[in-house]
């Protein structure tokens, strides 16, 4: 297993987010993960990021073993050069261009030096057709752009598994198809994923294995098609139900 | 007296004028950053400090503060042992308007601090950037565009403040006015602080302007 959670628990002001989540995804493993709104899987993301602080839980993330109550600094710093997140709002530097988004990584968590890492990120951008863009900044770029940006930014460190906060719920429909096929093309080249999503096409197609929350806890995962298509747990069949009504 | 001549005397105070608006600009900002950085520290001392330093400096008229610095400090310097009796008036009105200044400037500065967007950061940490770097790289260009309107305004009002150095006897804009003004019996009255006023107009545009380029070169950001 390249990650794996045991027990996480988290809360905010008291109430308890998370309920004691175990986890795990193999190298290469695509994991969507879906439920109603408030029902965790943001937090928990940010939780294997350590933008949030567990208030219990283990790790064990490429043989690193880590106490996710009391991470130690060093090794949190250690979890996050190998991982790395994509934003709902995309998050990109404002103050950057597409092409320093993309580099400063590199540059700052990689060390690599500026032209390398300048070369880098050029070929990224001209794989991604966006050449033209690279001397923009974020308020400059569509939504598409930006969140295309943010997935390169992300991929160009070679991450061990990246982790994906609803990617294309803040995006106008016509620009969600750009965003989803930059993700299609990480999937079909192995890369791991961590997959917070309503886009439910895009689960059945891409995913390995669909983990559904509710209230602070799994309740149910599997294979897209056997999740879909027969869901064992009556939330589950519900939520189902409630979200292809909605499309 | 033609108006040429009455200009001529007035811009006599401007290299006085200039010299406390800049200089007291560069300390009130070293002062302010400090301040915001006390302010904002978990460390209940450091901002119990910052908070009584604040208040006192915003609960005090500026002509005040001049005055204070001007009669006070010498008496207080010389409490400890510290003679400051070679400082010259100029370098008081720099102490009293930094100090004047630098609590309104670190407000500006703490405030644009904390708006920067949150996500910033953490986007920042999800790739692995070390806190230093996203700090200096990110976090404090952003902030200060957000300050960038802020410190316009209090530029203007240093500027206009520098008048209020005529009370320790200062040689500026303003108190050549009004010294032409006293030395002429008040015939030229009017047509002289018109002309000041006019002076003062001229540069507070100039003032507007550098700061349009500056918000101009950086259009594209919108932290």
């Amino acid at each position: 297993m390249l990650l794996t959670v045991n027990d996480l628990h988290k809360s905010f002001n008291g109430r308890e987010i998370l309920k004691g989540i175990d986890f795990q995804i193999d190298k290469g493993e695509i994991v969507v993960m879906i439920g109603p709104s408030g029902s965790g899987k943001t937090t928990f993301l940010r939780n294997l990021n350590f933008l949030e602080h567990a208030d219990q839980g283990q790790m064990d993330f490429a043989g690193h073993q880590i106490d996710l109550a009391k991470p130690d600094k060093k090794e949190g710093q250690w979890v996050r050069r190998h991982s790395a997140m994509v934003f709902q709002n995309y998050s990109l530097f404002k103050n950057k261009t597409a092409l320093q988004n993309i580099t400063e990584g590199l540059i700052y968590a990689q060390g690599m030096a500026k032209d390398k890492a300048e070369a880098i990120a050029k070929h990224e951008l001209a794989s991604l057709g966006l050449s033209q863009e690279a001397q923009l900044y974020p308020a400059q770029l569509s939504g598409g752009q930006q969140q295309r940006i943010g997935i390169a930014r992300a991929t160009v460190l070679n991450p061990e598994i990246i982790l994906f906060d609803e990617p294309t719920s803040a995006l106008d429909p016509e620009l969600v198809g750009s965003v989803l096929g930059d993700m299609r093309k990480l999937a079909e080249a192995g890369q791991t994923m961590i997959i917070v999503t309503h886009q439910l096409g895009f689960a059945r197609q891409a995913a390995d294995r669909i983990v559904f929350f509710d209230e602070g806890k799994v309740i149910e995962e599997g294979a897209p098609q056997a999740m879909f298509d027969h869901p064992q747990n009556k939330r589950t069949a519900q939520f189902l139900t409630a979200l292809n009504d909605a499309n | 007296m033609n108006n040429a001549k009455i200009l001529g005397v007035i811009l006599r105070g401007l290299p006085n004028t200039l010299y406390l608006l800049v200089l007291s600009f560069v300390f009130a900002t070293i002062l302010g950053i400090f301040l915001a950085w006390l302010d904002l520290r978990q460390n209940r001392v450091a901002r119990g400090v910052a908070h009584v330093y604040l208040g006192l400096i915003r609960g005090t008229p500026p002509l005040l503060m001049l005055l204070l610095a001007y009669y006070g400090l010498p008496v207080l310097l010389k409490g400890i042992g510290i003679n400051i009796d070679g400082w010259t008036k100029l370098t008081f009105g720099v102490f009293g308007l930094s100090l004047g200044w630098s609590a309104y400037l670190s407000e500006a500065f703490r405030s644009a601090y904390l708006s920067v967007d949150p996500g910033q950061l953490e986007a920042a940490r999800s790739i692995g950037l070390p806190d230093r770097t996203t700090f200096w790289q990110i976090l404090i260009p952003q902030a200060t565009m957000i300050a960038l309107p802020n410190i316009e305004n209090l530029v203007i009002g240093l500027f206009k403040a520098t008048s209020l150095v005529y009370v320790l006897g200062l040689y500026d804009l303003y108190n050549e006015a009004s010294n032409l003004s006293n030395q002429t019996a008040g015939i030229h009255q009017l047509r002289i602080f018109i002309l000041l006023a006019l002076t003062y107009w001229v540069i507070v545009l100039i003032i507007e302007g550098l700061f349009r380029l500056i918000r101009n070169r950086f259009a594209a950001i919108r932290a």
